[in-house]
């Protein structure tokens, strides 16, 4: 077992539970355990914190990462949101005395200190990493394959950009998530525009919503014109772009897509057996009945 | 090395060097320091210690106090060491006698927000100096004789320039070139900015040139196999690759009348395998027996083996004249030259790496090059520019400038590839005048139009109706049904976002060095840069020359650079590889490593750590001792440094000298 400090953040404890109870379920069956990483907050946002003071950001993320290190844990997440906070925060604090120093400063009202000990990942990562799990662990811990259906592949721009700061070499064409939708039985559909934004990141979906529901309509045509059943993510916020979006998109511009949205643990959760209701999929804005008439 | 040991009388002058220096280091405080340590006899300091009164000091100081070693504080031995060499001289000492301090570069340069530090690190190099120059030695330079020849690897327009100008200069040379003719990338360009003169046109006069001149020997379809000695004799051994068909001179040594090649084109009419033709990026076909274009030089048939199946029917249309040798082999021929010119171009960058323009994914997406062989009149398609997807001619073309060029996110290059803006805006141009009614659109970061009539062309463009938007794109899309291509990007100007369909995308992609030329620049000894471009001696006051003495650069090989500067350069190197040459003779720095032959055991150790092949072993009086090349030996020590017995002496670098150094650091000038 490698064991991990699981960061939750916001959006999946609070909107979508099933992306959080499907982590934690999942992850055990390939050799991964996610232990609650206790006093947690926001990670925080990084348009709405990063763009108002840098230095709460900072120093905020840190307090974060300092409880992982108390554990003595690498940090494992499940939203992009928050893998740009967290590890970033995490990266940059490593390097650069002079931030450290200032983030340890405030922390140090709290008894804190940033030591830079441990490292940050992405869940989807450690599942792609052959060292910790792999593809082909995951394809083996599959008991109800999602055969016959076409899902497209959204992975969210805070996961890949900026390249230099990442670990991923390729942020223009990545395929190692389509390899883990195919691992569970499913078909990868690749569509037009796959890196667009989701349209709701850096502040966009707060700033302007219109436009932010545009940039989602595109992805939708793209996807639709693909013949998706669903489109999966790695992060819950792109996914409540897509799912509520839908609904939204519907108000605003009249235009009903009804292309399920489920975060990558929901289709693993599923394909390892979980039911829907372990999954709360009925708290997902769009039905997922159709999409799951397929498989179950 | 034996010589009258006088007690050492030390001279030290500290430069203020305006305020580069004296803006930091408390030099009047490292002045009074110095005349406090052991040897010294005279300290003094001046506003610039390089200019003709600071050399004074020198001069009159070594006079007046009967100096036995000068230590300056100044810059670095890198700039003003043979300035101080010079004046030590010419105050009656060895020039070897003089040691240089670098307070400049490495001290108040980059401790400028701590002068306390900075004097103190001051007075310590000052102080390790005036230790070594209490044991300097006198040291005499070796002159070796310098080969009349010189040889130039690479013919594109730089190659071709820097042979003509060393041959007309009554030189020897050896042109090689790794294809089958010269004229390198020029050759493919169709017109040339801002003049808009045919690049043939202006090129093939000089191809002819050095396929003819007496004083140049072509060597193309050959490639470097090994260089061996050093500045003034190198031997460089050359790889003829099996070509399969005889040039008339080759023809002639084997006896053959009236045989060999004359370029009659009978072969390829023959030859039943097509293949693309990478001169045209594979937009055309050629045979297995090919030559690039109807301008080559020198006019000979190539054989690509790899395609051949040696079915003969080229070797029965040859008839008469048994030009063509189907088991034809690579071989070698080793030339002696006094010094080298490397002009070996350079490469696109793989453009299909940025995948977000969809290079090699979309039919319609072409390169710069591509774009110039479809508007070139010799090129694949007569001049007539054509979509690939299907024939049409594109009404709406965009341009996606610094494609991979001035690129941080680690897929592309970091550096600016300095024509691609004054090529595009030509290419724009071009569009208007062969399509009435076709619509450039320019996306670029910054128009670098810097040279000579540039700008000037640059709103000659804009006046011809091309559109600028000003930011890179993001991304680029097909359109399925009409392979039109959809256009994303930021117009930054007016802070929107641009979504433009048009019929064709040209890309400018970045340059990077040849392909697999690392091998070759370190054959010569050549370091590189960060971007793997060739390393100049100094980017300002010595671009043409390398670290490497004899050998030269020219052209895009050192850093991106269009037609007129590569052709500057290369007449600037064809001069510098010229001088060694006419003079005859090359001093070499004494640095030399010498063998104590009393205490050399001949084990040879030395000899497999020298990096230079500088050692050997030879007898005498009976037994084997290590003897040095003086010409060969850089002075690195490695050898010296290495030797089990202490046998090897470093001139210059002695081992007291170096021992005294780092206890003059260490004791912090106590005894």
């Amino acid at each position: 077992m490698h064991e991990y400090a699981f960061f939750l953040g916001c959006i999946a404890p609070n909107r979508y539970p099933g992306c959080e109870a499907a982590a934690i379920r999942t992850s055990r069956n390939v050799g991964i355990e996610l232990l609650p990483l206790k006093g947690a907050s926001c990670c925080p946002a990084p348009g709405a914190f990063g763009a108002v003071d840098l230095r709460v950001w900072y120093a905020m993320a840190a307090r974060n990462i300092c409880l992982a290190e108390e554990m003595n844990r690498d940090i494992a997440l499940i939203c992009n949101g928050c893998y740009k906070s967290i590890y970033e925060v995490n990266e940059r604090l490593k390097e650069d005395d002079e931030l450290r120093d200032e983030a340890n400063e405030v922390l140090a009202e709290i008894d804190m200190e940033f030591k830079g000990s441990i490292d940050v990942y992405h869940l989807a990562e450690l599942y792609y990493d052959p060292k910790i799990c792999g593809v082909e662990k995951i394809r083996e811990s599959v008991v109800r394959p999602l055969d016959n259906t076409k899902i497209a592949v959204h992975y969210g721009c805070h996961l890949l950009k900026p390249l230099k700061e990442r670990r991923f070499d390729d942020s223009e064409n990545p395929m190692w998530i389509e390899e883990l939708v195919e691992a569970v039985g499913a078909e990868a559909v690749q569509y037009r525009n796959k890196m667009q934004c989701c349209g709701a990141g850096g502040g966009v979906r707060g700033f302007d919503l219109a436009h932010s529901l545009d940039i989602t309509n595109e992805k939708l045509i793209n996807i639709n014109e693909a013949g998706a059943d669903a489109l999966t993510e790695v992060c819950p916020f792109c996914q409540l772009q897509f799912d509520r979006g839908q609904i939204e998109i519907q108000e605003k511009f009249g235009i009903e897509w009804g292309i399920p949205v489920l975060h990558y643990n929901e289709l693993l959760g599923l394909a390892q057996g979980m039911s829907p209701q372990e999954l709360a999929l009925d708290l997902h804005a769009i039905d997922c009945k159709p999409f799951l008439d397929k498989i179950l | 090395m034996a010589e009258e040991k006088k007690q050492p009388r030390i001279g030290v002058f500290v430069c203020h060097c305006g305020t580069n220096i004296a803006g930091t280091i408390d030099v009047e405080a490292v002045k009074e320091y110095a005349a406090t340590l052991p040897n010294v006899i005279v300290a003094d300091d001046y506003q610039y210690m390089c200019s003709t009164p600071g050399q004074a000091k020198i001069i009159d100081a070594i006079k007046d106090h009967d100096l036995t070693g000068i230590v300056v504080a100044a810059c670095t031995p890198r700039l003003h060491e043979p300035t101080f060499r010079t004046a030590t001289k010419e105050g009656g000492l060895n020039p070897f006698r003089f040691e240089m301090a670098n307070i400049r570069d490495q001290n108040s340069w980059v401790h400028m927000h701590d002068p306390e530090g900075a004097t103190a690190k001051a007075k310590d190099a000052i102080r390790i100096a005036a230790a070594k120059a209490s044991l300097l030695e006198d040291l005499y330079p070796k002159s070796v004789p310098v080969e009349h020849a010189a040889m130039v690897v690479g013919a594109g327009v730089g190659g071709i320039q820097a042979a003509l100008d060393l041959a007309n200069a009554g030189i020897k040379t050896y042109l090689v070139e790794k294809n089958p003719t010269v004229g390198g990338r020029m050759s493919q360009l169709d017109k040339t900015f801002p003049t808009l003169d045919c690049s043939q046109c202006i090129l093939t006069p000089k191809m002819v040139d050095v396929g003819r001149h007496p004083n140049i020997e072509l060597h193309t379809y050959t490639e470097v196999e090994e260089v061996d000695g050093y500045i003034g004799n190198f031997d460089i051994t050359l790889r003829k690759k099996a070509r399969g068909v005889m040039s008339q001179d080759e023809a002639a040594a084997k006896g053959i009348v009236g045989g060999g090649c004359n370029g009659c084109g009978d072969c390829a009419a023959a030859c039943p395998v097509i293949k693309p033709n990478p001169f045209e990026f594979g937009m055309a076909p050629r045979k297995a027996i090919y030559i690039y274009h109807p301008q080559v030089v020198p006019l000979v048939y190539t054989i690509d083996f790899d395609a051949c199946v040696k079915c003969g029917l080229c070797v029965e249309a040859c008839g008469e004249k048994k030009a063509i040798d189907l088991e034809m082999t690579d071989t070698f021929e080793t030339v002696k030259v006094g010094t080298v010119i490397l002009s070996t171009g350079y490469d696109m960058f793989e453009i299909e790496k940025k995948r977000e323009w969809g290079y090699k994914q979309f039919d319609n997406v072409i390169t710069s090059l591509e774009f110039e062989r479809l508007i070139c009149a010799s090129g694949p398609t007569g001049g007539h520019l054509i979509r690939p997807s299907d024939g049409e001619t594109p009404m709406k073309v965009a341009f996606v400038l610094c494609a991979g060029s001035r690129d941080n996110t680690g897929v592309g290059k970091p550096y600016c590839s300095r024509f691609c803006c004054m090529y595009s805006l030509k290419h724009a141009h071009q569009l208007m005048e062969k399509i009435p009614g076709c619509q450039p659109y320019i996306f670029y970061m910054d128009i670098r139009s810097f040279g000579k009539m540039y700008e000037e062309f640059y709103y000659r463009i804009q006046n011809e109706g091309a559109k600028f938007i000003r930011g890179r794109v993001a991304n680029v899309l097909e359109d399925a049904e009409t392979k039109n291509l959809h256009v994303y990007a930021e117009d930054t100007l007016l802070g929107r976002p641009v979504d433009l369909e048009v019929d064709m995308v040209v890309l400018a992609a970045a340059i990077q060095p040849t392909e697999n030329i690392d091998p070759v620049r370190k054959m010569f000894g050549v370091s590189c840069s960060q971007d793997g471009w060739m390393l100049e001696a100094h980017p300002k006051l010595n671009p043409c020359g390398t670290t490497t003495a004899g050998v030269f650069l020219a052209g895009v090989c050192q850093g991106p650079k269009d037609i007129p500067d590569t052709v500057a350069q290369a007449e600037g190197a064809a001069s510098a590889a010229s001088i060694p040459i006419h003079t005859g003779k090359v001093e070499l720095e004494p640095y030399f490593a010498q063998c104590l032959e009393e205490k050399c055991a001949g084990c040879g150790m030395c000899i497999s750590q020298c990096p230079y092949s500088a050692l050997s072993l030879v007898e005498k009086d009976g037994r084997q001792v290590m003897h040095v090349t003086e010409a060969k030996c850089k002075g690195c020590g490695t050898c010296g440094g290495f030797c089990p017995g202490g046998a090897i002496y470093m001139q210059h670098f002695t081992t007291p000298q170096i021992v005294a150094q780092i206890d003059a650091f260490l004791l912090g000038g106590e005894e």
